[in-house]
């Protein structure tokens, strides 16, 4: 029986809108829209994988879709601010998420400095950004914390946390009463389920080198993102904390082998 | 009553109309005509089959037009994969509404009632027929007042919805203490969500 071709349409009459680096390896967004004049939706295309044996890849591709879509109920049922589902064609390997519209915090945080001459420039621009938003960037890190820590306290780890991970809705579009949430995490493609403290600090750790490599100059807000993560788990901050510590010492990867 | 059209659908199930009636009053003799229909014999069993050939959803359990088109959305695909769990695309709406396993309370839940005071019709179909005629159908099985859909939310049963999903006691659901919009909203997405995912659920 061939597959069915109605996921593979949708996705001729959507726009393809990122195929990062690392992503192409994986799969492929798109923005379409399930209807003629219905609203806009983001596809997420798991492409078919070629080296891999057929059977191998649609079972693999099936388990994967439903483990996104699964972590994103989860998080929708602990109040996480994520993308709703709109369609999952699993078989397929396509998951439909709303459409969010906004920025990703990658941009809005100010990037390093690696040309001396842009950055005034550079300064200027991010600044000039934040403003639109209205938030300041302490705000903004305040936000990202929160997030984090109702994600960790459903026992989701994102597994991939950067800032490009992270949109900040744009003022328009919370102007819709509806959309009240202004950071939403996105792209839980690597996410697993865990309540290890020591799977939350590396977590976190992730996402402070992500800080540290793509906003090496404004290292001290991840100070700001923690703050605002301890706040939210109270007494369970402890533990991760130290756990944390302890990450940093020795790298994301516990065990020495391999 | 409203259509939708599906582009990436085969022909025969591209284009969806969806009415919303309320104050329903023979909806207890509807049910009948549905049930009698099933097994009717011969060119009447045909033509009653064909008149009563819609999705009859219980209006108070559906959140939202995105809801509704949702489990539409999900159905046609698993008839189009050939993955459905019921007789037909249009029982296959009410399977993936209700957030259980079990056909026979999708049925009895979301299905019309004796009871039944506001109902969603859903005809999947062929794009070639008339608009007109299928409003004509549906007003000639149901007596009651077809609106429009942003009527629905004066129709929404929340708390039975948040009691069929196990929302009460969600941290989301406690978050939005204080805030009714929000709480809408917000359960409204979960919903939503839940009948897009059904399949995977576990």
């Amino acid at each position: 029986m061939n597959p069915p071709l109605s996921s593979l349409k949708l996705l001729e009459s959507a726009t393809l809108i990122s195929q990062g680096a690392e992503a192409a390896s994986i799969s492929k967004v798109y923005r379409g829209s399930l209807s003629s004049e219905g609203v806009p939706v983001l596809l997420k295309y798991r492409f078919q994988k070629q080296y891999r044996h057929p059977k191998l890849d649609t079972s693999l591709t099936k388990s994967r879709v439903a483990g996104e879509a699964r972590a994103l109920l989860k998080c929708l049922r602990h109040g996480v601010n994520v993308p709703g589902i709109r369609m999952v064609d699993a078989p397929a390997g396509l998951l439909g998420i709303d459409w969010i519209d906004g920025i990703t915090v990658k941009y809005l945080v100010p990037q390093g400095l690696d040309k001396q001459a842009d950055e005034t420039i550079d300064q200027l621009a991010e600044a000039k950004t934040l403003d639109q938003f209205g938030i300041t960037i302490d705000a903004l890190m305040n936000l990202i914390g929160v997030e984090i820590a109702k994600m960790h306290l459903a026992d989701i780890i994102h597994g991939d946390l950067t800032t490009s991970n992270m949109i900040l809705r744009s003022p328009q579009s919370t102007a819709d009463k509806k959309n009240t949430e202004l950071v939403v995490l996105i792209d839980f493609g690597l996410s697993y389920h865990s309540s290890l403290v020591e799977d939350k600090a590396v977590d976190l750790f992730v996402l402070e080198r992500a800080f540290a490599s793509t906003h090496p100059d404004f290292e001290p807000l991840f100070a700001s993102v923690l703050a605002a993560y301890a706040k939210m788990l109270k007494k369970d901050w402890a533990p991760v904390q130290r756990r944390l510590d302890d990450v940093r010492l020795r790298g994301r990867k516990r065990s020495m082998v391999g | 009553m409203e259509s939708i059209q599906y582009p990436q659908f085969d022909l025969k199930r591209s284009k969806v109309h969806i009415a919303l009636f309320k104050n329903v009053s023979n909806s207890g003799q509807v049910k009948s005509r549905i049930v009698a229909a099933a097994t009717a014999e011969g060119d009447y069993g045909l033509q009653e089959r064909a008149a009563v050939n819609f999705a009859f959803v219980e209006a108070r359990l559906i959140t939202s037009r995105q809801h509704i088109e949702t489990a539409i959305y999900q159905a046609i695909l698993a008839e189009e994969a050939g993955t459905m769990l019921t007789k037909t695309v249009h029982s296959e709406i009410l399977y993936f509404l209700n957030p259980t396993h079990n056909i026979s309370e999708a049925i009895k839940r979301y299905g019309i009632s004796t009871d039944t005071q506001d109902l969603i019709l859903v005809r999947i179909d062929e794009p070639n027929v008339k608009e007109e005629a299928v409003e004509i159908a549906m007003k000639s099985v149901i007596q009651g007042n077809i609106e429009a859909f942003s009527a629905l939310d004066d129709v929404t049963d929340w708390m039975t919805v948040k009691k069929y999903h196990k929302l009460s006691n969600e941290v989301a659901i406690a978050a939005t203490r204080g805030n009714p919009a929000k709480e809408k909203s917000t359960i409204d997405t979960i919903v939503t969500s839940s009948v897009a995912m059904k399949n995977v659920m576990q």
